[in-house]
């Protein structure tokens, strides 16, 4: 096993990376850039290094300079996390090059997964049922128009190098094909650094539901069930559970086979996703495989109890797997909330800014994966999940019931989560039902605002914001009394706290 | 004491006054007991009537949020408020000399593109720059029908949610000069 790694990426993932790491025993490199010195990975990570300015393309994203880390700092391996290069064949090449261990898949069925184009050829010669469109990409504007015609519209544009909904684009007529084009070009250039474009026959009101792939060195494949992530917002996954309520043990376990097949075409090893369609008259189409850890990976989890970071970490290091696939049981029901900084009620605009308060949910059953704390300023530079809410209950509505509880006892102050959003989703009775499309959101959300607030709550909130304002007053007249109770609960000094609170009360 | 606030849409006001060791409320009319409890410098525990309440507290320059029970509420003095955005059509517009509208980035952010030219004439609903944040392509639309007076930023510059980014001159003003 690896005595020290290198951890490419920032956020909750490097965090859930860098806890696992140390579980396992290996001491772990973080890198930052100039905006994330502050930022949680750093501060838990045994060794941090500076890779340079904001802009990921300065920093999260420089192959070489990391790469050059890893050798100075002694690691013997990169996790890549997902994102920034966790699909990026030529970083792993350059890590083969390097002798450092890329965890993830070996670079030559990375760069064949990662072309979309390319493996949809391949799935399609080994008779894997894949979604109708163009098998390469597009050239110019002539080459789409005359696709999108052959294809039929509605038309999904899509990202050659895609992944996270990033440079997609429905187009419903020949008019919104150029614009779709130019932004889907200008959005997979920034994303991914590579701008090719391909169109595929929109699939109406699919489900999307996805298999977690695990594939050791030496040849041995198993899935670890689905997960279903439906519930999307601008082709950005929001909630995700396993199992699914769109399969029967029947076309389970026909995907399952497909997706240990669709590994073992690509010659796929460590960790990965097969992702799946699945339309109105239950046919199921491969869409692409995720050679990364995913940000839903939590999901899968908690309800197979494998741990997929420490079984990425043993197969990166030439482990075999330990178990086979009859050995694997799915176990009661796991829903995932991602909290993003956005403002649901402005359409969803991002909203970086300083945490001035932060609080999480805690209980039986609930795990939170979390880059962020109180007094952290969220920077503008990247992608905006916060925070992944994910919890286990036996069954499925006992599950959404503790996440409508969790959510209601998660705490953000100071910028716009998807919080309150969330909670009308996993509280809608379609999603209840078990019966969400990829329409979903977009059906029922379409404008959504927080509605009227509880006129007893509106009131309570009268009395604590009175209460603060006579501020240093009111605290100096009590603090006889709270000063036991305050020391009781905050392990540091009474006095540290009295200070804070008095530069908070006068403001 | 007399506290006025601006909540949820309404401006409010509520009174508080210490009485035997915690406090009596006057709110809408009618009196009550709280007892205030101060458990860290961002949550209090409120016993009102019996019942158990927490409020979380952040505070900022000229605002406070407050979390109630999953709600959550920005409260804000009316006479700050007044003062800043009484020239506000609506968020990321502000009101420019001589009845022009300015139009400011909506977030914090980086300019992408600047879609318009100075002079030109603008639909409403025109997109008029893409502004990114956090990895997502959003649009800066035009809410009036006018001519693109100014453009204060280029593309590639980095943008705070106050910075002006055009500045336009409504059609209706122009046509009655």
């Amino acid at each position: 096993m690896f005595k020290k790694i290198l951890v490419a990426n920032r956020g909750e993932i490097a965090v859930r990376i860098i806890k696992g790491c140390r579980e396992a025993g290996i001491r772990t490199v973080a890198i930052y850039s100039e905006v994330d010195r502050a930022s949680l990975h750093v501060q838990i990570a045994d060794e941090a290094v500076c890779i340079g300015p904001p802009p990921a393309v300065d920093s999260y994203l420089k192959m070489d300079r990391i790469i050059q880390v890893a050798r100075e700092t002694g690691a013997e391996a990169i996790h890549p996390g997902y994102g920034f290069l966790a699909e990026n064949s030529e970083f792993s090449r350059r890590c083969e090059a390097a002798k450092v261990i890329f965890i993830g898949p070996n670079s030559d069925a990375l760069e064949l997964v990662g072309d979309k184009v390319r493996s949809r050829q391949a799935m399609e010669k080994a008779e894997i049922p894949i979604i109708p469109g163009m098998k390469s990409i597009g050239k110019d504007y002539a080459e789409f128009e005359a696709a999108a015609r052959n294809i039929g519209y509605p038309v999904m544009v899509k990202a050659s190098a895609g992944g996270g909904g990033k440079g997609m684009r429905i187009v419903s007529s020949e008019a919104g094909l150029k614009p779709a084009l130019e932004a889907g070009m200008r959005e997979a250039k920034s994303a991914f650094g590579d701008d090719s474009l391909y169109l595929e026959k929109y699939i109406e009101e699919p489900r999307h539901v996805e298999f977690q792939v695990l594939a050791d060195n030496y040849g041995n494949v198993v899935h670890l069930f689905e997960r279903e992530c439906s519930i999307q917002r601008r082709h950005q996954k929001i909630v995700e559970e396993s199992p699914s309520l769109a399969l029967n043990q029947e076309l389970r376990q026909r995907m399952g086979e497909t997706a240990r097949k669709v590994m073992k075409v690509s010659n796929y090893n460590n960790a990965g996703t097969v992702e799946f369609l699945i339309d109105k008259n239950k046919h199921f189409y491969f869409l692409e495989v995720n050679a990364r850890l995913q940000v839903e990976h939590p999901v899968t989890e908690l309800v197979t109890g494998v741990d997929l970071v420490h079984q990425q970490l043993r197969i990166a290091a030439g482990e075999k797997l330990t178990f086979n696939q009859e050995d694997l049981k799915q176990r009661g029901h796991a829903i995932e909330c991602r909290i993003y900084a956005e403002d649901p009620t402005n359409n969803f605009l991002p909203s970086p800014g300083k945490i001035l308060f932060f609080q999480e949910p805690k209980g039986p059953g609930v795990r939170h994966d979390c880059g962020i704390y109180s007094g952290w300023e969220v920077p503008i530079y990247y992608d905006p999940i916060l925070a992944k809410l994910i919890v286990w209950a036996e069954d499925r509505e006992l599950a959404c019931l503790r996440m409508s509880a969790a959510l209601d006892d998660y705490v953000v102050l100071g910028i716009s989560t998807s919080v309150g959003f969330l909670k009308d989703v996993i509280r809608n009775p379609e999603f209840r039902a078990g019966k969400a499309t990829t329409a979903f959101i977009g059906k029922h959300f379409e404008g959504w605002g927080e509605g009227k607030k509880d006129e007893a709550k509106i009131k309570l909130a009268l009395v604590a914001a009175a209460f603060d304002e006579l501020g240093k007053e009111t605290w100096e007249n009590f603090k006889d009394k709270n000063v036991a109770g305050l020391g009781a609960r905050d392990t540091s000094s009474p006095w540290k706290v009295l200070g804070r609170w008095r530069i908070g009360g006068t403001e | 004491m007399d506290f006025e606030f601006l909540i949820d849409g309404e401006v409010r006001k509520i009174s508080l006054q210490k009485k035997d060791g915690g406090f009596e409320v006057l709110l809408d009319g009618r009196k009550f007991e709280a007892d205030i409890q101060v458990i860290s410098q961002n949550l209090l525990s409120l016993l009102i009537e019996g019942h158990s309440h927490l409020a979380y507290i952040g505070r900022e320059r000229n605002k406070k949020y407050v979390l109630i029970g999953g709600h959550q509420f920005v409260v804000q003095e009316p006479k700050r408020v007044e003062k800043e955005s009484a020239a506000a059509f609506s968020k990321g517009e502000e009101r420019g000399p001589q009845g022009n509208l300015l139009i400011t980035a909506p977030m914090p952010g980086k300019v992408i593109k600047i879609n318009v030219s100075e002079a030109e004439e603008i639909r409403k609903n025109q997109t008029l720059a893409i502004v990114e944040a956090m990895k997502m392509e959003n649009e800066i639309k035009s809410s009036i029908e006018g001519f693109v007076k100014r453009i204060f930023v280029a593309a590639g510059e980095l943008v705070d949610s106050s910075k002006p980014l055009l500045e336009i001159s409504p059609k209706a003003v122009n046509s009655k000069k």
